[in-house]
């Protein structure tokens, strides 16, 4: 093996870890709604796509860049598009998904999941249609004077080899393991996170305690929804977007949140980053365009080796 | 301080609680006793609003329960033990009986309330980390009704506590109840296959049969009815 060999296999490695901590952060939104809600979300991509616009008019038209200036600016803008879409997340599930799931799920069809699928399909559609319209079909990012600088790790192993990470990528990625921290955090230890668990576990046993299971669905939901535009936010300082992003990305969302078995935050991470790494590793032997192929190859792999994931749950929901 | 009267209430089209009228008074303990499917558990889910009647009525301490949400039928002050247990499997103890400490009473009166849990029922602070769902059923039971307790309630219903255990551990928790309720002399509404013990220590019964009630008196006067002493009692 030669050092020039060596030095792409670690590039792509780097490469992988930074696209899978962002992939991550996307995983951990979808799974928390999945995992609390038992609701197969079509729409997420989509929300991510808004989360995406909202980051880069904050940033830009609104004012952020010239205030805060283009070096933190677009992290400022990046933060406050998760607070905008959580607001954005509780209204449609208080105007639309509430409808079709939760406790009013139990007079439905298939427990509600034959109208989620259709709602959340029906979702999807509009926000792209409805994006293309409003945002038309040009491509944006929002762009950091980082994304063009890089740090050279190394050189290592003598002379030969060193890895550049790039800094802009390089900060996404620490932005987005922080936000899954302390969103980890919020869930295993306070009042909140506890009680989105517990209606997690059983939501009849959670309304004997007087947890309001539909609002701790809308706050789940909700924050679902904020986590993943902080995740688009991050990816949009790295990569163009359009109103259709979010096709591109549900794969990914949804391959990592089954690697992960879910309904595990912690898992939803594993599985994004797990994504990441197959796409960036497999670049070594296949062409780019066959990247996705590789992520759909790994994923049955999984789910026919070990269906609960990698993190399935230790305990069954009852 | 709960009142059910003549409720009709079922699930979909078919009714199986029929003209069901109950009251449990303050400080009371009170028994309800029938065979399988009577309807038993439907009664608590009822007043819990899972189920929601469609005739009758049904107050606590006076405020009618039909304005109230079945998530705020804990903060007026029930605790609702269920059939089965249903701990939150994948909460350790510790948070289960937090949860159950979800209402405002119950966080004012937390710490006073799990130090007498832990008393009534030391297990519960020997397993305290782990996780509720990893715990024998006798073990759950505890923390169900552990969980109850946290809620600081002023009604205790308890749903078949001894459902599915070992006869030595159902009587566990039978002395334990009596015991929590000696040192308490809190309100209790129990559901309960064992038609003699439950009988025995309760102040009231109510004999449910096929979503009526069809027999209720005080604790004297069901233990000497013919058809309980027959049908419940085996003599
Ligand atoms: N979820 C349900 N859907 C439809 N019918 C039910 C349901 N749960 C119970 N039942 C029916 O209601 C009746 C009363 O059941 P239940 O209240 O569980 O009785 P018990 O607790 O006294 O054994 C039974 O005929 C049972 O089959
Ligand atoms: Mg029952």
């Amino acid at each position: 093996m030669t050092a020039q060999m060596i030095e792409n296999i670690l590039q792509a490695l780097a490469a992988g870890l930074l696209a899978g901590a962002i992939y991550g952060l996307m995983c951990v939104g979808l799974g928390l709604i999945f995992g609390v809600m038992r609701v197969i979300n079509f729409a997420h991509g989509d929300f991510m796509m808004l989360g995406m616009y909202a980051a880069w008019f904050l940033f830009g038209a609104l004012g952020i860049q010239a205030v805060a200036g283009s070096l933190i600016g677009p992290y400022i803008a990046i933060l406050l598009a998760g607070p905008l879409l959580f607001l954005f997340g509780y209204v449609v599930h208080k105007a639309l998904i509430s409808r079709v799931t939760g406790t009013r799920t139990a007079q439905l069809d298939g427990e509600g999941h034959y109208a989620q699928l259709i709602l959340t399909l029906g979702i999807a559609l509009v926000l792209q249609n409805g994006g293309m319209i409003v945002f038309g079909s040009e491509l944006h990012s929002i762009r950091t004077p980082l994304s063009s600088s890089a740090w050279e790790l190394g050189p290592v192993w003598g002379d030969f080899i060193s890895i550049f990470v790039n800094k802009s990528r390089g900060i996404a990625a620490l932005f987005s393991i922080a936000t899954i921290v302390v969103l980890a955090l919020m869930i295993a230890r306070s009042r909140l996170g506890k009680s989105l668990r517990a209606a997690a576990d059983n939501p009849e046993a959670a309304t004997y305690m007087g947890i309001d299971v539909d609002q701790a669905h809308r706050i789940a939901f909700a924050l679902g929804v904020g986590i993943t535009a902080i995740a688009g936010g991050l990816l949009a300082t790295n990569y163009p977007f359009q109103p259709y992003i979010g096709l591109e990305y549900v794969i990914v969302m949804y391959a990592g949140v089954v690697l992960g078995g879910m309904g595990s935050i912690v898992g939803a991470f594993w599985g994004g980053m797990t994504i990441g790494l197959v796409q960036q590793l497999s670049t070594l032997i296949l062409p780019t365009q066959l990247q996705n192929a590789a992520i759909f190859v790994v994923f049955l792999l999984i789910v026919f080796l070990r269906p609960q994931g990698f993190f399935g749950r230790v305990v069954e929901r009852t | 301080m709960l009142r059910l009267e003549n409720v009709l209430a079922g699930y979909s089209a078919v009714p199986v609680l029929r003209d069901v009228s109950l009251s449990v008074d303050a400080g009371q303990f009170v028994a309800v006793v029938g065979p399988n499917g009577a309807g038993k558990t439907s009664l608590f889910k009822t007043i819990s609003g899972i189920l929601q009647p469609r005739q009758g009525r049904i107050t606590f301490e006076g405020v009618d329960l039909a304005s109230v949400p079945p998530s705020g039928r804990a903060h007026l002050g029930i605790a609702h033990v269920p059939e089965g247990r249903q701990v939150f499997p994948s909460l350790s103890v510790l948070e289960n009986l937090e949860m159950g400490a979800y209402t405002a009473a119950g966080q004012r009166d937390w710490k006073h309330n799990i130090e007498r849990i832990f008393t009534w029922l030391p297990v519960l602070a020997e397993r305290r980390a782990q996780f509720a769902g990893t715990l024998s059923g006798g073990e759950q039971q505890m923390v169900a009704i552990g969980r109850g307790l946290a809620s600081s309630p002023k009604l205790l219903m308890l749903d078949e506590p001894s459902m599915g255990l070992a006869p030595a551990i159902a009587d566990f928790i039978f002395e334990k109840l009596i015991e929590i309720r000696r040192d308490t002399g809190l309100t209790i509404l129990l559901v309960e296959q064992r038609v003699a013990e439950a009988l025995e220590s309760a102040d009231h019964g109510y004999v449910l049969e096929a979503g009526r009630v069809v027999l209720e008196g005080d604790n004297t006067t069901l233990r000497a009815d013919d058809r309980v002493r027959q049908a419940y009692l085996g003599m």
